[in-house]
């Protein structure tokens, strides 16, 4: 059972990721402009947990507190119920519960805090169910990315302060592809007003879906916006793709504008043909139009062999990466460093729970807005924590107690 | 394995050698006739032949039959609560039939102890725990079988929307696939969805058995929450039965059932039935706008639900002949298509996706008694469907409730592109053999065979290896049983049951030489074998007062379609392992004694089971589908009581009520070392405290001697209940199933004593929003009228 369970969620690929829930690009201040009354200044962590009962009994709650360093929240009782499976974007001040529907429709439900902190529902729409989410604008950009059948990846654009659909467009993703299979993406992320979209191809035929023979290549789709037009094919051969199935991270635009990419470089999977690159971070300038050719971050041999797997961006080119422990796979158990890309240095992690003991780790973590530490919902045996990563000393310490199975992601919200 | 399917061939064997007819062949006869008093039928009399076996009871119309008795004289003995018995001495054959007025006893006015009982009655004092309901009582309903279902104490049928809709049976806390079915004792695993308890006429039942706990070995298969068997009428030897309804949402169902019987035990049998409906009923929905995606409530019409089923059963044999009391040569063919409008929750609105399937099933039915030697009974069963299943989900739309659709590119679908087409060649053969030492003394072995070889293709991916991979599966249950009847007071069964199963399918793996991407497959095989035991007793206190009382230790073995999938929802998990419980039922009946004018009858059943490795519903890693995996314990303590109240067969009241504290006994899970936080939680999404009321009154020769009108009232109550843990989540943010209260009401009038029958109803006559499953409503209120033409001999 143990076993089992443990399989599973790391063959969800339910690591830690960034996705939309970090600060804003560069940690501006702008947005919170559509938030429910004026902010005081205030603001409050918002959990998403779900309580022991796994699969299908179990559904997300959200639960709040004020601080990931200290007491204790729990499930029972407590937290608005969530229907179906779940996954969060925060944006605009906003939590946004995406249902994944399989090939049913998804939806989208909006939350804030009201003037008392009361965590409350603002809005309920119909959406495709969607593999990618990214922050664009005012917009929460969703994708619909098929695996077989249709080869058209839906894109849609949810206003984000008045939710509601306000423009879609769709992309072919074998003729994107161009090697037979067809394209899969694994995030979508704002670049100048542009949208980067990685993707990994996948053959997409009954049976052997996510089965792939090319698996020694980077490529990055660019859109306009918000036409949602597809522009041209950002791709390199130094490394392999960016991300994995669901990711939503794996591509971060620094302080400076640079973008820095991440690739695990794929050994395990059915019908996977194993990367013969290493795992590494690569990089596009600035304003530039390609891959930064001096510039290539071997992680996997900086890690002793170990292939990272999903990355959460502290600020000041500092990353919390994790890596799966056993050199030369991407299965497993993880471990977490602080990398740094633009010293390319790595810093394991001392203070987190024993990877073997891991249960469960949260899927969107909780970036402090100072860029200090990011909190990240763990669970072994003896319960769930949240633990805070400090950029500067690589350490983990144990915060919130959460009275839950496992975490899903976490984010903060002002009122 | 192999050794056990060998064995298997010399039963097989065993029993073609059993077919042959044999070569002496007495006279044999049939004796029928009927029993009254002042001129009105009386059912549940009792009827026998002196110094023989031979003993029935008097049906509905006041008859009984005696089949394949031997030519010779008799006593005849008729007995009957508050009447004089009745004796006569007879030579068989009578030139006709034997028709019997009896005289009332004046004795009855002090307390009678002859109990009059009619076959229902009878099963449901057996030892086993079992509720029969008789059928024939409902014949001129519109119901099918699932709804007839769904009266019974303990017994909860949720259903995912109108006519032929999915629906899921629990039983005592158990459901789906845990709740086994059977028609006449063959599992109706196999029969395909054009044929299932929510198409078939409640016509074609003569009664329904409800087995709580324990079940009979006869029944033979691996049931871990109980089973329910539906017994169709063949105990007359010419009828015709013919009926027509009418209804709201353009709903017609039909169906005709007529036997006939010759003097030398040539046998005809045709039942036929169809099912229409647009199921287009009024619910309240969230409509979104197709711009904006925003959604708001309204109330609208259905609009994809169209259903319809054709179904025709055939069957040919002989009677009452020396090699056979009964040779059946059967076959079914039915076809169903149903429109798809909803996903698992209406807020996936279909428009275009339908499925469809039929039924092609020969089977054979066999049984002699007092083979050889007296007392030594066999029958044998044995069937094949070879009919196909279809889900066509290739319309590249999005509908709203509203019927609009915003297009998607083609080629594509509204849900999971599909053509799939498969068939199961899922055969089924069942043996009995019981031997009656004597008085008190029988034995009983059973042997319940299945196999299961899935073979598909997918139009639209012609070429996949995978659907060519092996999905196989064959299972044997046998089981051992022992009867004793120490005296009429106390009774006793025990019983042993082997479970085998084993399971082909295949493994994928990469092969290096091939290069990457070439995924080959290997053969694998898993079996199982696993031993059951229990036994089950009863004991009359006074005639009156009778407890029951059974134990069993029994195991689930994992269904083709929980190994396989379904190929719509459901993933096979080829590595499931037997679900197994532990079961404690008690029971007590108790007919209050009053004069004759009224009859009380209170019956409970108390029920704790410790379930283990529950085979329970997940989801796959990406969320898509879902999976069965072996997870949680669960505890129920329940209990169910039924009350039935009439006066002078005019006046019928009845309640029941089911209470099922059903909690989950996983202290620790997902290997975390702190207790869970839904330990000892009411398990969700699963109805917990349900009952049912009727009343009925009867004005007898209404209009003219012969016909009765009937005014029937029905009350179905539901209590809220969670559609996820109740312990976790703020309390008013939590998704729930509504209580549900559904009224009914109908008029039926019989004339010529139940030759002319019409029926008029209305369900849900205060059109309440009902809801069995979390958001997806029931028909609103609907009127029907039901004509019938039955005429028996």
């Amino acid at each position: 059972m143990q076993k089992f369970n443990k399989q599973l969620f790391f063959t969800l690929g339910l690591g830690i990721a960034l996705a939309a829930c970090s600060k804003d690009d560069n940690g501006s201040p702008k947005g919170n402009t559509g938030g429910e009354g004026e902010s005081k200044g205030k603001s409050r962590y918002v959990i998403a947990a779900s309580p022991v009962g796994s699969l299908g009994e179990a559904a997300n709650y959200l639960v709040t507190a004020d601080s990931l360093h200290t007491g204790t929240v729990t499930t029972t009782g407590n937290g608005i119920e969530q229907d179906g499976y779940r996954y969060y974007a925060f944006h605009k001040n906003k939590l946004f519960s995406l249902l994944y529907g399989q090939g049913n429709p998804g939806a989208v439900t909006a939350y804030t805090l009201d003037t008392t902190g009361k965590l409350t529902r603002v809005a309920n729409l119909l959406t495709e169910t969607v593999q990618v989410f990214g922050k664009v604008d005012n917009d929460l950009l969703l994708v619909k990315v098929p695996r077989s059948g249709d080869a058209n990846a839906g894109m849609f654009r949810v206003n984000a302060d008045t939710p509601r659909i306000v423009g879609s467009n769709t992309i072919n993703t074998i003729n994107l592809a161009g090697n037979g299979e067809r394209a899969h993406f694994t995030g979508a992320y704002q670049v100048g007003n542009k949208v980067y979209m990685p993707y990994y191809t996948i053959k997409g035929i009954t049976g052997a879906v996510f089965h792939t023979d090319y698996t020694d290549s980077t490529w990055i789709a660019v859109f306009s916006y918000p036409g949602l037009q597809y522009e041209r094919t950002i791709k390199d051969n130094r490394t392999s793709y960016i991300g994995y199935y669901f990711a939503q991270n794996g591509l971060k635009v620094t302080e400076n504008g640079d973008i820095y990419a991440f690739s695990g470089a794929v050994q395990n999977g059915a019908g996977v043909k194993p990367s013969t690159k290493p795992s590494a971070i690569v990089r596009i300038k600035s304003g530039a139009s390609d891959f930064d050719k001096s510039y290539f971050f071997n992680v996997q041999e900086k890690a002793g062999g170990r292939h990272l797997k999903a990355e959460t961006y502290f600020g000041n080119g500092k990353f919390l990466v994790s890596f799966y422990v056993e050199p030369g796979k991407t299965e497993g158990f993880i471990q977490w460093a602080v990398v740094d890309v633009i010293n390319q240095s790595l810093t394991w992690v001392t203070g987190a729970p024993p990877s073997s003991a891991i249960l469960h780790v949260s899927m969107f973590n909780s970036v402090e807005e100072n860029g200090k530490t990011i909190g990240v919902g763990i669970t072994t045996a003896e319960g769930t924590w949240i633990y805070n990563f400090e950029a500067a000393t690589a350490k983990a310490t144990r915060g919130l107690k959460v009275e839950a199975g496992s975490v899903t992601g976490l984010g903060k919200l002002k009122y | 394995m192999k050794a056990l399917t060998k064995v298997h061939t010399y039963l097989l064997a065993g029993i073609l050698l059993l077919l042959l007819p044999t070569i002496t062949q007495a006279q044999h006869t049939h004796f029928q006739g009927t029993v009254k008093a002042h001129n009105t039928p009386i059912i549940g009399a009792t009827v026998s032949l002196v110094n023989t076996t031979y003993q029935t009871i008097t049906d509905e119309n006041g008859q009984f039959i005696f089949k394949d008795v031997p030519a010779g004289k008799y006593t005849v003995n008729i007995r009957f609560m508050g009447f004089e018995q009745f004796t006569k001495q007879i030579e068989l054959p009578l030139s006709k039939a034997l028709h019997v007025t009896l005289t009332e006893n004046s004795e009855q006015l002090n307390g009678v102890t002859v109990e009059g009982k009619n076959t229902v009655q009878t099963l449901n004092r057996q030892a086993y725990n079992i509720t029969a309901l008789d059928a024939k009582k409902l014949h001129n309903t519109t119901l099918d079988l699932s709804h007839a279902l769904d009266k019974v104490a303990g017994v909860r049928v949720r259903e995912a929307g109108g006519v032929g809709s999915s629906f899921n049976l629990s039983l005592n806390g158990f459901t789906g696939r845990q709740v086994k079915v059977f028609i006449d004792g063959v599992p109706m695993d196999n029969f395909g969805s054009s044929f299932q308890l929510n198409n078939i006429p409640i016509n074609l039942a003569e009664r329904i058995e409800v087995y709580k706990g324990v079940v009979p070995i006869w029944l033979g298969a691996d049931a871990l929450g109980g089973a329910i068997n539906i017994v169709t009428g063949n105990s007359y030897r010419n009828y015709v039965d013919v009926s027509y309804s009418y209804g709201s949402f353009n709903t017609h169902k039909s169906s005709v059932s007529a036997g006939y019987t010759a003097k030398n035990g040539f046998t005809v049998q045709v039942n036929a039935f169809q099912n229409y409906s647009d199921n287009n009923y009024w619910v309240t929905a969230e409509v979104a706008d197709l711009a904006s995606g925003l959604y708001y409530d309204k109330r609208v019409r259905r609009f994809h639900d169209n259903y319809h089923n054709e179904t025709i059963i055939a069957q040919v044999g002989v009677v009452g002949k020396k090699y056979a009391d009964r040779l059946m040569f059967g076959f079914t063919a039915a076809q169903s298509r149903a429109d798809i409008q909803t996903g698992a929750r209406m807020i996936s609105v279909f428009g275009d996706y339908f499925r469809k399937g039929n039924t092609l099933l020969p089977s054979l039915k066999y049984q002699k008694n007092d083979l050889f030697v007296k007392g030594l009974n066999v029958s044998f069963t044995g069937n094949i469907n070879l009919g196909t299943e279809q889900n066509v989900d290739t319309v590249a739309r999005r509908y709203n409730w509203l019927g609009e659709f915003s297009v998607k590119p083609s080629p594509g679908s509204e849900r999971e592109r599909s053509l799939y087409k498969f068939r199961n060649n899922n055969g089924i053969t069942t043996t009995n053999i019981s031997y009656k030492l004597n008085e008190y003394n029988s034995f009983g072995l059973s042997h319940v065979f299945t196999t299961f070889n899935r073979k598909g293709s997918d139009a639209t991916s012609p070429n996949s290896q995978s659907l060519k991979q092996p999905r196989k599966t064959q299972k044997h249950i046998l089981g051992l049983g022992y009867k004793l009847d120490a005296s009429p007071k106390w009774s006793m069964s025990v019983f042993a049951k082997e479970y085998l199963q084993q399971n082909t399918s295949s493994l994928a793996y990469t092969v290096d030489s091939l290069g990457w991407g070439n995924t080959a497959y290997k053969e694998q095989t898993k079996s199982f074998t696993k031993t059951g035991y229990g036994i089950a007793t009863s004991y009359y206190i006074t005639p009156k007062l009778q407890l029951k009382g059974s134990y069993e230790k029994s195991y689930r073995l994992p269904e083709n379609e929980e190994l396989f999938g379904d190929v719509i929802n459901l993933e096979g998990v080829d590595t499931l392992r037997p679900e197994s419980s532990h079961n404690i039922n008690l029971g007590v009946y108790y007919q209050v004694p009053t004069n004759d004018m009224h009859r009380l009858i209170v019956e409970a059943n108390f029920i704790l089971r410790e379930a283990s490795d529950f085979i329970r519903p997940g989801l796959n890693t990406n969320g898509t589908k879902q999976v069965m995996t072996n997870q949680r314990d669960v505890r129920n303590t329940g209990f169910d009581a039924a009350i039935t109240y009439s006066f002078l067969r005019r006046l019928n009241i009845g309640a029941n009520v089911t209470y099922q504290n059903i909690r989950n006994t996983t202290r620790f899970e997902n290997g975390a070392k702190v207790e869970s936080a839904v330990y000892k939680d009411r398990m969700p999404n699963m109805p917990y405290l349900f009952g049912n009321g009727n009343a009925a009154y009867t004005f007898i020769n209404f209009g003219k001697k012969g016909n009765n009108l009937t005014f029937i009232y029905d009350i179905l109550f539901v209590e809220q209940y969670y559609l996820r843990w109740p312990s976790q989540g703020t309390a008013d943010t939590k998704y729930i199933i509504p209580r549900q209260i559904a009224h009914d009401a109908s008029v039926v009038y019989t004339m010529k004593e139940g030759r002319y029958n019409i029926a008029v109803a209305c369900k849900n006559f205060t059109d309440s929003n009902l809801y069995d499953n979390f958001s997806l409503q029931k028909p609103s209120r609907s009127f029907n009228v039901k004509f019938r033409y039955s005429i028996y001999q």
